[in-house]
């Protein structure tokens, strides 16, 4: 997926703040997402930071609960408040979503920032036709006729690949398979010609053979519209396919980001090593998964928030904050104290896992 | 087509259910001891008669000799005919009481009916919105009194407050008003009121439960995603499904009512409608209105079932007509 600046610029609106080639597409800083519960005060997302640029596809993985779909969902302010406070800034093309109004963010979500999400069973209503709800996605945000929206929601139905456009048009979802039915739900997304689709897990609930025929769709649409992809997934499988970039999150945090190519030759962060020795056909033999649990998201631990489950913790690791970002590599950050000055890093690198993946990667690509 | 076949397999179902009613009811006149026959043979022995004999001149002249299976005929042919015999305590056919009845119940019933299927779902929806908020707590609060304070009871206080010490709405109903007049409305106004509060209450519970879920579902989310607003999302994406099981609810909860309470509304607040008119022919033992007015209320119970069903298919577009 090469990045096409070229191609994203001229989809960029002329009411943009700025439109450099310097600044992101998206740009987080500081995020911090938290509810309001009976057990106190639970922060899903803590103080992260990324980025998207146009054309590339950021992949943000961990385990469930680790904060990857609130962080996702805080871009745009899906997350009801209260009980969720958003906190940090979102830049998009330059322009802070955080001081818009409830009804320019309305302006901005399902035109310039799509969103697709992990169960296509439920993300459509029952009562209505699959053309009603992509006609409404189209009304909504242009002043076209019926016609006309209905015309481009055919065309668009067609451009995702459900067969007999026209004429499954007027049809409910349920007459739709789960496949389809995600298929429907990228044409939704499609109907502003998004510079940014935010997909939270979207093949988790389909078979292999669909999954691949999806990803394959979003890496097709990414090329043709230039747009950048946010992708959220627990799966380094489809993580190898698709991500240009990966975030490694754990209990809210992130714990490394690199590109997908350094990331599976030199995973750094011992939660990666860890998540990777989950899948056997590299080279893992972890098939039960990683010992212990996530912390308690609404008192987590001091220091690092994967120590307890860390062979490798120290004393060091669980006081004070989460380890700052340490670069290791360009663009590579880790955050782990193994990394900083006074420690041996080798300690903590997989020597045999960076040889297993090596050759992998390369093949996938 | 699916649909056209389930309704009219539903239809045909109606009617045979009214068709078992009515031969229920036969059966029943027929094993119980007619009054007049009783009465005659009475008579016939204190005027120094035979008994016997008087008995069956009775019996002749009520084609009660005829065998059993004829008069059934003769009982179906009459009912399905709407010749329902005549009503000797009102001097007039049994099926023109009722007309009289049905004139003054409906001037009522549609006003209140409409408030219903209007006030209900919406209260539901506002308090689901606003869930556990003082906002929701006193829709709750409002729905549960109609609910639970019994109609004719809260009919009666309130044609004490607001008709005797305060006098703002009349205690006397007039018939002579034109229906579609200010004075009608007026005098109408506490009877919708009391029967309107009496059903939004089940109506609003469910109303509420049931959006309370929708607007937690998935496609509230995408909804959101697309940059739909809230308002828009409750009137269209929660509203619509929700309207898929309290269909049944309003239904059900109108007929209750209207079977009931109307009855005894139309006593308390003086309105001569059919629930007044079937309360006086019970009191004057008038079985042929008593029977003609029995029939009315199952046959609209049977039609009204009739109705919950084909609107909750045809509402749900997931439920499948051929598997029926």
């Amino acid at each position: 997926m090469a990045i096409e600046h070229d191609a994203a610029e001229t989809i960029f609106d002329e009411n943009d703040v700025v439109t450099t080639d310097d600044v992101p597409l998206l740009e987080v800083e500081g995020l911090t997402t938290s509810f309001k519960t009976e057990a106190g005060r639970l922060v899903a997302v803590d103080d992260i930071d990324f980025t998207v640029d146009s054309g590339e596809t950021v992949c943000i993985v961990g385990e469930s609960g680790s904060g990857k779909t609130v962080a996702t969902e805080s871009v745009t302010q899906l997350i009801k408040q209260p009980p969720g406070t958003i906190g940090g800034t979102v830049r998009f093309k330059g322009q802070d979503l955080m001081d818009l109004t409830e009804k320019q963010l309305r302006s901005i979500r399902g035109n310039e920032i799509a969103h697709i999400f992990q169960n296509p069973q439920e993300a459509m209503n029952h009562c209505y036709t699959v053309g009603w709800q992509i006609t409404e996605a189209i009304q909504i945000h242009e002043d076209v006729s019926k016609k006309v929206a209905r015309a481009r929601g055919v065309d668009l139905l067609d451009r995702v690949g459900i067969d007999n456009a026209s004429a499954r048009f007027d049809d409910y979802p349920h007459e739709f398979s789960g496949g389809q039915k995600q298929r429907i739900m990228i044409a939704m997304a499609l109907v502003g010609n998004p510079d940014l689709l935010l997909a939270d897990e979207p093949t988790t609930a389909l078979d292999v053979t669909v999954q691949a025929q999806i990803l394959r769709l979003l890496n097709d649409l990414q090329e043709e519209f230039g747009m950048g992809i946010l992708f959220v997934t627990h799966d380094l499988g489809v993580v190898a396919e698709i991500a240009d970039r990966v975030i490694v999150m754990y209990s809210g945090k992130i714990m490394e980001s690199a590109d997908v190519f350094e990331i599976f030759e030199r995973p750094a962060h011992p939660y990666t090593q860890a998540l990777m020795k989950c899948l056997p056909e590299r080279g893992g033999d972890q098939r039960g998964g990683i010992p212990g649990r996530l912390p308690n998201p609404t008192n987590p631990p001091d220091g690092c928030r994967f120590a307890a489950r860390c062979e490798h913790a120290t004393e060091d690791c669980e006081v004070g904050e989460q380890p700052p970002q340490i670069e290791i590599a360009p663009d590579h950050h880790v955050s782990c104290i193994y990394y900083g000055e006074g420690y041996d890093s080798s300690v903590v690198r997989d020597a045999e896992l960076e040889a297993a993946n090596a050759p992998e990667t390369e093949a996938n690509r | 087509m699916g649909l056209a076949r389930y309704v009219a397999a539903r239809t045909i179902w109606a009617a045979l259910v009214s068709f078992i009613i009515v031969t229920v009811t036969f059966l029943l006149l027929a094993l119980a001891p007619n009054p007049s026959i009783s009465q005659a043979a009475t008579q016939a022995a204190l005027e120094g008669g035979d008994p016997a004999t008087a008995v069956e001149q009775q019996e002749q002249l009520r084609g009660l000799d005829q065998p059993l299976y004829v008069r059934y005929m003769d009982f179906v042919q009459g009912v399905y005919t709407l010749e329902w015999g005549w009503s000797q305590n009102r001097a007039q056919p049994v099926t023109e009481a009722l007309w009289q009845g049905i004139y003054y119940t409906a001037q009522y019933s549609i006003p209140w009916t409409i408030l219903t299927l209007i006030i209900g779902p919406l209260v539901g929806l506002y308090s689901a919105a606003n869930m556990y908020s003082w906002k929701d707590h006193l829709a709750t609060g409002f729905a549960f009194f109609g609910w639970a304070i019994p109609n004719f009871f809260f009919g009666i206080i309130l044609l004490v407050i607001f008709g005797v010490w305060l006098q703002w709405f009349p205690i006397q109903y007039d018939t002579s008003v034109p229906v579609f007049s200010l004075a009608n409305a007026h005098q109408l106004f506490l009877p919708v009121f009391v029967l309107v509060t009496g059903s939004i209450g089940a109506v609003m519970r469910v109303s509420r439960n049931e959006s309370a879920e929708f607007q937690n579902a998935d496609f509230m989310k995408t909804a959101k995603a697309k940059g739909v607003s809230p308002t828009r999302a409750y009137a269209y994406h929660v509203m619509r499904p929700t309207m898929v099981p309290l269909s049944t609810t309003i239904v059900s909860q109108l007929l209750v009512i209207f079977l009931g309470s109307s009855l005894l509304i139309e006593i308390v607040f003086g309105i001569p409608g059919l629930g007044r008119v079937t309360f006086d022919a019970l009191i004057n033992q008038d079985t042929n209105l008593v029977l003609g007015a029995t029939l009315l209320f199952t046959f609209i119970a049977v039609i009204g079932n009739l109705i919950e069903d084909l609107v909750f298919t045809i509402m749900d577009p997931r439920i499948s007509f051929d598997d029926r």
